[in-house]
């Protein structure tokens, strides 16, 4: 019994409960046997719960945790809750309330033999920390009576498996249009609460054409849908949209974001990395194809492992090049456990939701995952290697299995030709080469890693992550928190380890619980602008509870079973929800009660990527260049920002406007030199996974925005529009400018404001030429003012947090 | 300080993340305070704290600003603060210790004497070299540490372990940190500064004062020391004053509208109210950099009318500039492009260092001077020093160049909270290594914060699933015998 002397409720409020209970139930509570202790009603009138929330609760975090909680109990025992020291492990309680100098806690941390003492590890606890334990278990040892007892990490809702519940039944029939509803509204209405009305069919409209392609609707798109809008005109044009080239092109982006993708390697030279826009133009087919989202994986962990590996399931592993990459490390072989790092923790974080990387020198200190499933992930990649020759990083053919021996046949016969010079003129070798090249041409290249060899390395744990250091030798493995029973690796296949393929396999596996609900809260949190898990890279402890966790189960099931692993169909079933298509209005009475809209009684309210606010600019100034794929644009960067560079002559050369003006997507990243405007506005972390942008409000957002030379050259293709489109009459230039950037007219407030600074506009600058005696006539004047109306119109706020 | 902690407000978000995001950082702070004006946290939850405070740290700091000298390249331990008798005595032979001497496949000279004298200066006697006569002038300001070391021998991963305490890239910057632990002090201009040399940045550039993982509002803005000193700062070629006013009055006229049908949100706010900061802006950053109205004898003490000292020095005068008007870190960089226009003396180390010592010499002691006059002294901090530093041996036999060198190198701080006047640590008797009480550029960092009132075991980021440090998850300590 002295296992239960702990006092989770208050004497006065045993009192009154124990007014209403049994004599029995009387004996059998834990605070009544506390009264028959000496001593101890005494002090406990005094003492509060504080003392544990302020001072026990640190030093145990501090010092006990990593062995003796919800992550590790060891001895069976937990510290990490009130209820569970009192509860104790193995060898019984840890202490005894009111009489700390029995209780076990203190005995431990006091002793002075080195194998009883705890911590067993690092200094032991200070004098202060310790009085602070004593002076807490001899008053009582008391914890708030609602602590929250953590689950253990084998109960962590994430790691169990995907279950499909039961659609909830809604009072509400007419709002929902599918279960996606059924499951908001139910939480609504238990709070008595009403979902924001539909938003209005303009609204609508130029919200799906942002969310899905990136641009706003044309004048045609509007006016077609505005003749008769209704939610399933509505869903006609989403799948529309979902067909067009422009949806891969706006979702590839958010893709790459998680994958780190960028154009360049960091680091002292940073260096182009050769061909790797073909993993960016393999992610936008990929999506505009609908490939599987289970296919995805494999084909980007082992696209050349897969039977029938093609140019373009290897082209996918360029996933794993992606990381920076130093062409002159300090330490090779720390670079190289670096370089397996990325790989690793981009691998956890993308697919799994997990932030395996922690465990790298030490057994994670929040999570389940110890440096032996860290360095288990690592084995599975340690084959890999990447092809360079000195600093130079070398790209590498890529086609089918028959392909690759056709070229290797060739190149085998190039080189034995080029030895014959004994025999051959010079002339002559050239002739029979260039023969050989036009029998079998050139396969294209990629930027790819390779596993040369069948015979994988031997992975070892390294001990506090120094390559100097190995430890135990490891098999590749998953985090063994996710399985009962390991995934079969299957042994050496004729060309590599097969490591990866047994990794992907698991991974895309419909029993993984987790690959599905993070992909599933990838998409939804696109689409609302917060995922249902608000860390959509932590499924982790630490990571946030679902908001709705039901709904992610739901659909996570759905996604697997019923579309499967159709990204497209999650599309059309998210986008066809009276959810998403909830007007942003605000509601006093819900904000106050829920301002972060966990229940999403609204849509909530977004900025744009900085990539959907610069391709909407060129799409209503008429510039877009729609061309696809192929090698990256570099947008023209200030004289200005490439000063700070080391070789400024050299380090950026612009292309042309035509190749400038194509989509966003298809800019150089180069990630020692973000190209201003993208970074002001918030582009993401080019260095490791970015699961979500973060949206700053500063100053030189705004200079960029209206100062910058971007905007200002697209304000005067603009304005040079709306003189053709809509003639000279500034009514109808003022109507096309409305509808072209913000998809709606202009209120007859906003246009006669509009009217009315062009012509004070127009008027100031004629009379300052005038003053000046400058000439200027009054078509240019009136031109200038209508290019500030559109420099105006790029600014509002409307036009970059569309409703 | 560590982890995001919700927080609701009405804004439709936390007001944790809210102020974090508009707050701390670049122009920021400004943001938080004219939302604060306008009223629009009255009334609402969590308002009664107040909107998050320029400055708070952990504990009272000794210094509210820092001045990062940066010597790119890597300056010489020896022909600089650390004096090798030994070093003279042994000149010409070859080097037989146990450090591993020289970058990447280099040619390794033998033991090269410094061609410059050392004096000791000052009441303290702090041996200066001939190197530095103007700054000798304030040696019992100086706290030299002989015993600096680094991870690395490159360039690249040694800007970056100096500036963001990694060897990779993408963490936040000391002046990151510094935004995110104590905001900014003025509304109207950025918190981190960094001026480059003429001849180009360090390099990795920007990744040097990026704000990593942490939002961009932290990260440092470069400011040029002539024309328009941010980008985008001045308004379009073509476009009056007049005319820039007007559309922008149109601007928040119609965005005032907007706002009204969502008057809860706080990003639309804040938004409009960038562009009014932005446009004040325009002023303020202008007329810091404008030292024309400077009198000629602080010009003349800066060093603008020599050719050799005028962009250093120039830089130097807009420091103490950006300085007055509240800038909390502000970089400057000597030297920038490749080997002899940056401190790595390679080749010739010997006229390497004069030229870039005489570059800055003058102009660094104009800024304690000015400083001191001022009163900031007393409220800022200088630090002085580049990547790594220099072997003691030539590199190549007879060859007047120096390798680089990460075992042991110097570096000086000044000002608010140094004790001065003072040597700490030492490297071996041919100045290779640092052997006595070594200080790691983590310890460096440590001391940096310590004395801006930051305890860098508590400086704390959430990010991948770790709370995040300057100094990392490595003991490093604050160097005790710097502090005053």
């Amino acid at each position: 019994m002295t296992g239960a002397l702990l006092v989770p409720v208050s004497l006065t409020e045993y009192f009154r409960h124990s007014k209403r209970c049994s004599f029995r139930a009387r004996v059998s509570s834990l605070a009544f046997m506390l009264m028959l202790l000496p001593g101890v009603a005494r002090t406990t009138r005094a003492a509060s719960s504080t003392a544990y929330e302020r001072d026990i609760k640190p030093i145990l975090q501090q010092r006990c945790y990593s062995c003796h909680s919800r992550l590790k109990q060891k001895s069976e025992l937990r510290l990490d809750a009130g209820a569970l020291i009192g509860k104790g492990g193995k060898h019984g309680s840890a202490i005894v309330a009111g009489r700390s100098a029995e209780s076990p806690l203190l005995q431990r941390v006091l002793s002075t033999v080195e194998d009883e003492r705890m911590p067993p590890e690092g200094k032991p606890l200070t004098p202060d920390q310790i009085a602070l334990l004593r002076r807490w278990i001899d008053d009582g040892a008391r914890y708030p009576k609602d602590e929250v007892i953590p689950q253990t990490a084998a109960e962590h809702w994430a790691f169990q498996p995907v279950r499909q519940p039961p659609v909830p039944t809604v009072k509400n029939k007419r709002w929902p249009r599918n279960a996606i509803d059924r499951f908001v509204l139910a939480k609504l209405e238990q709070r008595g609460w009403k979902p924001a009305p539909v938003a209005g069919p303009r609204a609508l409209l130029r919200r799906v054409h942002l969310d899905l392609t990136g641009l706003p609707p044309t004048l045609a798109e509007q006016e077609s849908f505005l003749q008769a809008p209704s939610a399933d005109a509505l869903d006609q044009v989403i799948d529309g949209l979902l067909s067009r080239p422009a949806y891969g092109e706006r979702w590839a982006r958010h893709w790459l974001d998680v994958v780190r993708y960028a154009d360049s390697n960091g680091y002292e030279r940073d260096a182009e990395k050769p061909f790797v826009w073909r993993y960016r133009d393999y992610v936008i087919n990929a999506l505009n194809g609908d490939k599987p989202f289970d296919r995805f994986i494999l084909e980007q962990l082992a696209g050349d492992e897969l039977p029938g590996a093609c140019a373009e399931t290897m082209i996918a592993t360029g996933f794993q090049r992606l990381g920076h990459w130093d062409d002159e490390p300090a330490d090779p072989e720390t670079d190289r456990y670096d370089q397996l790092d990325d790989i690793v923790s981009t691998t956890a974080q993308a697919f799994l939701g997990l932030t395996l990387g922690c465990a790298r020198c030490h057994d994670h200190k929040f999570e389940p995952l110890s440096t032996r499933d860290y360095y288990s992930m690592v084995a599975v990649f340690n084959p890999l290697r990447r092809p360079q020759k000195g600093r130079t990083e070398l790209a590498l053919p890529v086609g089918s299995r028959e392909e690759l021996a056709v070229l290797a046949g060739r190149d085998g016969e190039i080189g034995r030709l080029q030895q014959q010079t004994n025999t051959l003129t010079a002339a002559e070798i050239e002739k029979r080469i260039q023969k050989l090249r036009d029998a079998t041409p050139d396969l294209p290249q990629a930027y790819i890693l390779q596993e040369p060899a069948t015979n994988p390395p031997v992975t070892h744990v390294l001990l506090r992550g120094s390559p100097g250091r190995p430890g135990e030798v490891v098999a590749p493995a998953v985090p063994s928190v996710l399985v009962n029973k390991q995934p079969e690796f299957q042994p050496s296949g004729e060309r590599t380890s097969g490591r990866r393929l047994g990794l992907a396999s698991w991974m895309a596996s419909p029993d993984n619980s987790l690959t599905a609900r993070v992909i599933v809260n990838r998409v939804w949190q696109q689409h609302f602008g917060y995922g249902l898990v608000r860390t959509p890279n932590d499924f982790g402890l630490m990571g946030e509870p679902a908001t709705h966790p039901e709904l992610l189960d739901w659909l996570a099931h759905w996604f697997v079973n019923e579309a499967h692993w159709s990204l497209k169909k999650l599309h059309r079933l998210i986008l066809a929800s009276n959810t998403w298509r909830m007007s942003k209005a605000p509601n006093p009475e819900y904000a106050a009660a829920d301002p972060e809209d966990r229940l999403l009684w609204r849509m909530p309210y977004r900025r744009l990527e900085v990539e959907a606010i610069r391709d909407s600019m060129l799409a209503v100034s008429g510039q877009l260049n729609t061309k696809g794929f192929g090698p990256s644009m570099k947008p023209r960067i200030q004289q200005a920002a490439l000063e700070a560079n080391t070789d400024k002559e050299s380090i950026w050369k612009p292309s042309d406007d035509l190749e400038a003006s194509r989509r966003t997507i298809y800019a150089f990243i180069k990630r020692g030199l973000v190209v201003p405007m993208l970074e002001v506005l918030d582009l993401g972390d080019t260095v490791s996974s970015c699961p979500k942008r973060q949206v700053t409000t500063v100053a030189p957002q705004a200079l960029s925005l209206f100062n910058g030379e971007f905007v200002n050259q697209q304000t005067r293709h603009f304005a040079a529009r709306l003189l053709i489109e809509a003639g000279s009459d500034h009514r109808k230039q003022i109507d096309l400018a409305w509808r072209l950037a913000l998809g709606r007219p202009p209120a007859k407030d906003e246009a006669a404001t509009m009217l009315e600074f062009r012509e004070q506009e127009a008027g100031r600058l004629l009379a300052e030429a005038a003053k000046e005696n400058r000439s200027l006539s009054n078509t240019e004047a009136q031109r200038a003012a209508l290019e500030q109306m559109c420099r105006v119109i790029y600014n509002l706020n409307e036009f970059v947090y569309p409703e | 300080m560590s982890r995001f902690i919700p927080n609701p407000t009405p804004c439709g978000r936390s007001r944790r993340e809210f102020l974090w995001q508009v707050g701390g950082g670049f122009a920021g702070i400004a943001l938080i305070d004219l939302l604060s004006d306008s009223g629009f946290f009255e009334g609402k939850a969590g308002a009664a704290t107040g909107p998050f405070p320029p400055g708070r740290p952990h504990f009272p700091a000794r210094a509210k600003h820092c001045v990062f000298l940066f010597m790119n390249g890597g300056p010489s331990q020896v022909d600089t603060f650390d004096p090798k008798p030994e070093l003279t005595k042994f000149n010409g032979l070859p080097y037989r210790g146990d450090a591993k001497v020289g970058s990447n496949g280099r040619p390794i000279g033998h033991l090269m004497q410094s061609p410059f004298d050392f004096q000791e200066h000052g009441q303290s006697g702090l041996p200066i070299s001939s190197l530095f006569p103007h700054t000798a002038k304030f040696a019992d300001d100086l706290c030299v540490i002989r015993s600096m070391f680094t991870d690395t021998a490159a360039h690249a991963s040694g800007c970056l372990q100096m500036n963001t305490g990694s060897i990779f890239i993408g963490k936040p910057s000391l002046g990151a940190w510094l935004s995110y632990g104590l905001g900014a002090i003025n509304r109207n201009l950025p918190s981190f500064v960094v001026m480059t040399d003429p001849r180009g940045g360090p390099i990795g550039s920007a990744s040097n004062w990026t704000a990593g993982y942490m939002p961009a509002s932290h990260q440092g803005t470069l400011f040029r020391s002539g024309g328009s000193p941010l980008l985008d700062l001045a308004t379009p070629e073509g476009t009056s004053d007049a005319t820039q006013r007007h559309s922008l009055d149109l601007l928040k006229k119609l965005n005032e509208e907007h706002l009204k049908q969502h008057p809860d949100e706080s990003e639309l706010l804040a938004r409009i109210e960038s562009y009014e900061l932005a446009y004040r802006m325009q002023t303020t950053a202008a007329s810091v950099i404008d030292v024309e109205h400077e009198d000629e004898a602080t010009r003349e003490m800066y060093g603008l009318n020599e050719k050799r000292t005028a962009d250093f020095g120039r830089k130097c005068l807009i420091t103490r500039r950006l300085l007055e008007n509240g800038v909390r870190f502000i970089q400057l960089y000597s030297g920038g492009g490749h080997i002899e226009d940056t401190w790595d003396g390679h080749n010739n180390c010997v006229e390497n260092h004069k030229l870039h010592a005489g570059e800055t010499d003058k102009p660094i002691a104009a800024l304690i001077t000015d400083l001191k006059r001022s009163g900031l002294w007393d409220e800022t901090l200088l630090v002085w020093g580049g990547e790594f530093g220099r072997t003691p041996t030539s590199e190549g036999v007879g060859k007047p160049g120096r390798d680089h060198d990460w075992h042991g190198f110097s570096m000086w701080l000044a000002g608010a909270g140094v004790k001065g006047g003072q040597a700490i640590g030492a490297t071996d008797e041919l100045g290779f290594k640092a052997v006595e009480e070594p200080c790691h550029v983590g310890d460096l960092h440590a001391t940096v914060l310590h004395l801006l009132g930051l305890d860098h075991t508590k400086l704390t980021y959430f990010h991948q699933g770790l709370d995040q440090r300057l100094t990392g998850v490595l003991d490093r300590r604050v160097i005790q015998k710097v502090l005053a």
